[in-house]
């Protein structure tokens, strides 16, 4: 089994020093998520995931699901853990309390969400799959589907999938072929539609964790338009109510697929057959409803980047603070035995402030980027939402690109941390790469994810939603020009800053002309952007930490916080100097711009 | 012309919507009207009608005078007691209802009292002139014409003239010289056929489209996303031009077309009076005018929503956007890569019902302008320029068959059986215009299948000529410099809007070293497009920052400043030829030509403060310079910079180039040219008459500004404005920044401030109002929606 302990110490730094996540008890709902309350449930959440999900995550790994005849069983474990799970009231955390939820803010939900996801990706997909489907209902069903369904996901009697995928429509549900006719029949959720057809690659979309299961589809009506503009959302529940008991609808489970990871988790070939369902939101508009879904999913995948990121740093420390091999470079560091600790050595070194610097500075970025959708849904003053929704649009194809390409890379650093035996099954790291391989593909592939920056965030507005991000930082560099003790963590960024200003520049001049070197920069484009993301953040940490190291604000503070301060400045200090120069080749990659792509003859691949 | 011509005093009979207009229009010319209208009995006056329409042109919208002062130069009366101030006009026009018997007796009455040698036309719209003058002397008939103008006769720039065979051929003349000249008329030259030309043609492609739309199973809104901009018509559709100009007006000029056209024409085969259309007349839904159209605004909700009338049901719902794949085609605006022609022919040929609506009322309404061309006009560009200037068509019908293709049209039409005009065989695979060294000729009228030049009439110069016969002298994304001959050199404007970007300031530039270089003597910047430059492109400005570019923004204001200020001190005479708008930066420019050559349709303002800022390159300057140095203005310092203050503060704009004279945008040294079309050759003489004197660059001034107690006096106004909810709370921080520049800054009215104190100041408070969150939500406001954030 994996060594684990969820990073309370760090994620109290982020919510509360770093940013002031205390202030959002003045907003609307979350009133009551005192510091206290937030901590307590932060550590409840750190026993479950340490008692029941970890010590299930390589056992459910071997096992796998198993198909038998339209049936789906999860491994051993499995059921019982998600009983747990939601007599923990855990299904409910961000719904709202008319629901049944707790409304807590999905700052929090993140944080949740990166120790369930450190200590079993596959468990926390299902579960997270329903805080999607809750929150596209939320916000695009009617009060009849609501009051139907809602109350259901949200203490976790039944849980959601959402169903897009088809065989022939992948990255483009412009061509999404399931139909939907309208037939007479009107119930307690409104009209009923017949839907038939089949969907593949439905996480969840069969299981035994759940008495009933509610697929979110996309499907077209028979006048729809062609394309992406005839696409509308309909929810489909697996067992219908009729007289008061749960019968079959046409849902079935036509097979799951082999997979490289996340084998806990069921990956279904889901059939319609005349299945009936509600029709959410308006006709021809359901990419409207997906896109609420698939925003919070994307930041719920950059999350699970960050996760496997780090519980592979964990590993790997621990790893290599045991694994004696060789001694060091400069001269022996311990006494006893006949080697070192591979800790001592520089390239084991920077691999591991490689995945400890990625991954605190992640935890930031996804933590301000769901404070700013906690403002965004909840913040009663309309500008101040505005702007939380902006960020949150702009910066959601960052996190799930950038901290799922990265996380991948920690995990693989992992591996060649423990040597040979992080290729055996038996250490758990190699399951840790193989999960991850999934997070930069679905939920948009990573490159999709790069064209939605460049494309889609970059021009929105002339650039408005730029400023949400590009103005907080360029404040902080002009109020820490003058700030020589912050001096060696500000010129970086305001360096690479700068290449992200006129790399933004270019991108949107250069795509007027020809709309390829948009998708020829994208991908160097978002990475500079990750880069330049954690290295805002990174400073404004070394902020923090070094006022907690000041004579001033270390008074009574104990040896063990005041580790944890000089090792923030440190990692700090190892970012700017070893990973943030990798924005540089990320610059000057795009701004060579894409002609030695696309001159490329296309017979010649 | 000016003084020489014989025309210096003009009477206008009959006081409705044209001939107050027409009134109106030779008032601007500077000429004096009189306005008679029939007797009102139990009026209030005796000549109430001429006096109501008098005061109704002083308010009506949009203005029908170019400033206050020219409605002085109207004078109302009445047609029996004022007949004798008739007899001192140079041309009378006749204006009155559409009846012969109702003319003849205003002509014969005119006759009466007009001196010898004064001509009289009709702004008859259908009648032929050989039905007017029928029993009428030949002495009156040889002074006699059609000047057939199009409402609002200000504004509407074609003017259809109709001479007889007995008119004599110096009236015709005298009339075409003044309409053109003095009234900035398209003077379109037509047989004497029933309804001329552009009614002819209008009436047809009008009734095709509705005809068609009602067969089609379209809606109101498909029909206008189809026979509208797609094909270059207006982009109301024909149902959205209908409500403009009225429903009720159909029926009539039906009536009046059957009545007098041939007996073998095509309108009277396919004609067919429409029972929805009456019962939306009788129920008094005859457009804008009336109760609502085929669209209204409905405010029973509480909100205005628009709505379109079912052609099926005749009841009123919410409007909904054409979902038709036709009408998505692009048409004229052309995908990428994609010819105008192309993308027309998507439309025309698209399977659904918008394409086969498309098709057949395009191809009869061209169909019928082939047929009937050579029967109404001399050639072929007075119908198409009928059409653009009388319905506002990009393209007239055989500008259009050129885009699509004559020998495509003529299978198309082959295919569905139809007849193929004599004309589109004639033309074969040709089309009916085409450049021959590097001038533009036309399919001739006369059968023997040759081309003719379109000719210009002495002094019309258009930019679209000189770029037909040769290469540019440099073009880059967004400007290009034009040779016009006579050591003239031309900066134009080609960016989107003719916003003013980096690449147009890199042009006025490369200008500048051009003619220093003593290949050229002069420099006008002109273009042919509808506004002169709608200002610096904000967008830019907007994205920079966006992304906290500053540097970026302050290196443009510069370079902006600096390159405006090189124009004002070249060595050589630079003139401003602007038409339409010339808004911010557009302004800026014409502020710093040594002279301007203003169309009199032009439209002046420094207008930044719309989108949160100050005018950066060189406005505030040029503008606190003019006022400060105005010795017309009473005296003492104030005056001036309250003047300034409040034409920028207020973001107003002149309504003309008479009106932006009187706001100091232009100077009395500056001219004004009537004709669109003549502008760029009035601008290139005015250019070539300051080399002529001998050119030298104007001085440096340095001014003295009031500093620090006016921008207190401002500033106690502008709270005012607060207090009384006038101002908004950003127009106050934009104020107090714009009152900071005009004052002067740092400075008592002892100092004196150079150029670039002022500029300096100028770059200070755009770029602090640039970093405002509320000025950015102003811009953006500004690009998305087009309209001004009060914020």
């Amino acid at each position: 089994m994996l060594d684990y302990k969820a990073p309370l110490r760090d994620i109290r730094f982020v919510y509360y020093e770093l940013f002031d996540s205390a202030s959002l008890t003045r907003l609307p709902g979350f009133e009551e998520a005192s510091q206290e309350l937030v901590m307590d449930v932060l550590g409840e959440m750190a026993r479950f995931c340490d008692g029941v999900l970890r010590p299930l995550n390589a056992p459910g790994d071997q096992e796998g699901c198993h198909f038998d005849a339209g049936v789906v069983r999860t491994p051993v474990g499995f059921p019982a853990a998600y009983k747990q799970f939601r007599e923990g009231g855990w299904t409910g955390v961000v719904a709202r309390p008319e629901y049944g939820g707790q409304g807590l803010p999905h700052i929090m939900s993140v944080l949740l969400t990166e120790m369930m996801c450190s200590s079993n990706l596959s468990f926390a997909m299902i579960t997270a799959l329903t805080n999607g489907a809750y929150s596209a209902l939320d916000h695009h069903a009617t009060p009849e589907l609501k009051r139907k369904f809602v109350p259901k996901l949200v203490d976790g009697t039944w849980a959601a999938t959402m169903c897009l995928t088809e065989p022939q429509a992948g990255t483009d549900l412009g061509l999404v072929r399931m139909k939907a006719v309208a037939t007479d029949e009107i119930d307690d959720g409104g009209r009923a539609w017949k839907l038939t057809g089949s969907k593949i690659f439905i996480s969840g979309g069969e299981h035994d964790l759940t008495e009933n299961i509610v697929h979110l589809v996309l499907a077209r009506l028979p006048d729809a338009p062609p394309g992406i503009k005839g696409i509308s959302l309909f929810v489909i529940p697996k067992l219908r109510e009729a007289g008061g008991k749960l019968i079959p609808n046409g849902v079935t489970c036509g097979a799951i697929e082999h997979k490289m990871g996340i084998k806990a988790s069921p990956t279904c070939v889901i059939n319609f057959d005349g299945a009936l369902g509600y029709l959410v939101g308006e006709p021809h508009k359901g990419m409207k409803g997906m896109f609420t879904f698939m925003n919070g999913a994307r930041l719920h995948v950059g999350v699970q980047g960050l996760a496997l990121a780090e519980a592979a740093s964990q590993a790997a420390v621990k790893f290599a603070r045991e694994r004696l091999q060789g001694r060091s470079l400069s001269g022996k560091k311990s006494t006893g035995g006949d080697a070192d600790p591979i800790l001592v050595h520089p390239d084991v070194r920077r691999m591991l402030l490689t995945m400890r610097a990625f991954s605190e500075g992640a935890r930031a970025l996804t933590a301000w980027t769901a404070l700013e959708i906690d403002h965004a849904e909840s913040d009663p003053d309309k500008a101040r939402a505005e702007e939380g929704d902006d960020f949150a649009s702009l910066l959601t194809p960052v996190v799930k690109a950038f901290q799922t390409d990265l996380g991948f890379e920690m995990t693989n650093l992992a591996v060649q941390v423990f040597g040979g035996y992080g290729f055996c099954v038996d250490y758990g790291v190699e399951q840790l790469v193989r999960d991850c391989r999934i997070t930069q593909i679905y939920e948009g592939t990573n490159g999709v994810q790069a064209l939605d920056l460049v494309g889609r965030k970059l021009p929105a507005h002339t650039g408005r939603y730029l400023r949400r991000f590009f103005h907080p930082v360029q404040e902080f560099l002009e109020a820490e020009a003058a700030n020589t003790e912050l001096a060696e963590f500000v010129g970086p960024v305001a360096k690479a800053f700068e290449r992200l200003q006129r790399a933004t520049g270019w991108i949107t001049q250069e795509s007027l002309k020809n709309p390829d070197e948009a998708g020829a920069a994208s991908t160097d484009y978002l990475h500079l952007f990750g880069y330049v993301s954690l290295g805002f953040l990174w400073a404004r940490m070394a902020k923090v930490a070094l006022s907690a190291l000041s004579p001033e604000g270390s008074r009574g503070k104990g040896k063990e916080e005041l580790a944890f301060y000089t090792a923030k400045v440190a990692t700090a200090r190892f970012y700017m100097q070893r990973l943030l120069p990798r924005s540089g080749s990320h610059f000057a990659a795009l701004m060579a711009g894409g002609s030695s792509l696309m001159n490329f003859p296309d017979e010649s691949f | 012309m000016g003084a020489t011509s014989p025309i210096r005093k003009v009477g206008v009979l009959g006081s409705g919507v044209m001939g107050a207009g027409i009134a109106a229009q030779v008032a601007n010319a500077g000429i004096p009207v009189i306005l008679l209208d029939i007797v009102k009995e139990g009026g209030t006056s005796r000549s109430a009608l001429a006096i109501e329409a008098l005061e109704r042109l002083q308010s009506v919208k949009p203005a029908a005078f170019m400033s206050a002062a020219r409605s002085r130069l109207v004078t109302p009366g009445n047609l029996e007691d004022d007949l004798g101030r008739l007899a001192d006009c140079d041309w009378i026009i006749e204006a009155v209802l559409e009846r012969v018997d109702v003319k003849q007796k205003v002509y014969r009455a005119v006759d009466s009292v007009r001196k010898a040698g004064a001509i009289v036309s009709s702004n008859t719209s259908t009648i032929p002139l050989a039905t007017l003058l029928e029993g009428l002397p030949e002495s009156f008939a040889a002074d006699f014409l059609i000047t057939h103008f199009f409402n609002p006769p200000r504004y509407m720039r074609l003017l259809e003239l109709v001479a007889g065979p007995a008119t004599r051929p110096e009236a015709t003349a005298a009339i075409r010289d003044f309409c053109d000249i003095r009234l900035g008329k398209s003077v379109v030259v037509c047989r004497d056929t029933p309804a001329f030309i552009a009614n002819r043609i209008g009436t047809y492609w009008i009734e095709a489209a509705v005809r068609e739309a009602f067969a089609g199973g379209l809606t109101v809104e498909e029909t206008d996303a189809i026979a509208g901009k797609p094909f270059g018509f207006p982009k109301t559709g024909v149902f959205g031009l209908l409500d403009l100009v009225g429903i009720d007006l159909g029926p009539h000029v039906a009536k009046s077309l059957l009545a007098t056209l041939p007996a073998n024409d095509r309108y009277r085969a396919v004609h067919a009076e429409s029972v929805f259309i009456s019962r939306m007349i009788e129920s008094g839904l005859v457009g804008r005018k009336g109760k609502g159209g085929f669209y209204r605004l409905d405010g029973s909700g509480g909100r205005k929503v628009k709505q379109a009338i079912d052609l099926v049901t005749g009841e009123y719902r919410e409007i909904r956007e054409s979902q038709l794949a036709s009408s998505r085609q692009g048409g004229s605006n052309g995908a990428r890569g994609f010819s105008k022609g192309q993308a027309m022919r998507a439309v025309l040929e698209s399977p659904d019902r918008g394409g086969r609506f498309a098709w057949k009322f395009l191809s009869q309404t061209l169909l019928y302008a082939l047929e009937v061309a050579p029967q109404i006009a001399v050639d072929l560009s007075s119908i198409d320029e009928a059409m653009r200037a009388g319905f506002s068509w990009k393209w007239g019908p055989f500008e259009l068959l050129d885009e699509l293709g004559p020998a495509w049209f003529a299978a198309g039409l082959a295919a569905e059986g139809l007849p193929v005009p004599a004309l589109l065989t004639a033309v074969r695979a040709g089309t009916f215009y085409r450049v021959e060294g590097g001038r533009l000729q036309q399919f001739s009228l006369d059968g023997s299948g040759g081309y003719v030049e379109v000719a210009r009439r002495p002094g019309a110069l258009l930019l679209a000529d000189v770029k037909r016969a040769g290469p540019p002298v440099s073009k880059n994304g967004s400007a290009a410099l034009w040779d016009l001959g006579d050591g003239v050199l031309c900066l134009e404007f080609t960016s989107k809007m003719n916003a003013l970007d980096d690449a147009i300031l890199r042009m006025v530039r490369k200008a500048i070293s051009l003619v220093e270089g003593e290949s050229f003597k002069a420099l006008v910047i002109a273009n042919d497009g509808e506004n002169f430059s709608v200002g610096a492109n904000i967008g830019l400005v907007l994205f920079a920052a966006n992304v906290a570019l500053w540097p970026v923004i302050e290196a443009s204001l510069y370079e902006g400043q600096q390159a405006f200020k090189a124009l004002k001190y070249a060595p050589f005479p630079v003139v401003g030829a602007p038409s339409g708008m010339a808004l911010g930066g557009g302004c800026e420019i014409l502020l710093h030509c040594d002279a301007v050559q203003a169309h009199a349709e032009t439209y002046m303002g420094l207008v930044e403060v719309g989108v949160g800022l100050v005018p950066g390159w060189g406005g505030c300057k040029e503008l606190a310079t003019r006022w400060a140095t105005n010795r017309e203005r009473p005296g003492g310092a104030m005056p001036g910079v309250a003047k300034s203050f409040e034409t920028i503060s207020t973001a107003r704009v002149s309504a003309s180039a008479d009106e932006a004279r009187e706001l100091l945008f232009l100077r009395s040294t500056d001219d004004i040219t009537m004709n669109r079309d003549r502008l760029l050759a009035d601008a290139k003489t005015k250019a070539l008459a300051l080399v002529a004197a001998g050119y030298t660059p104007p001085a440096e001034v340095a001014i003295s500004l009031p500093g620090a107690s006016a921008k207190a006096a401002l500033d106690m106004a502008v709270a005012g404005f607060r207090a009384s909810g006038a101002a908004t709370p950003h127009d106050v921080v934009v104020a107090a920044r714009l009152a900071t520049v005009l004052t002067g800054g740092e400075t008592d009215i002892t100092e004196s401030l150079s150029e670039e104190d002022l500029l300096t100041l100028e770059r200070e408070s755009f770029l602090a109002l640039v970093r405002t969150p509320a000025t950015l939500a102003r811009i953006e406001r500004m690009l998305d929606t087009g309209k001004a954030l009060r914020n």
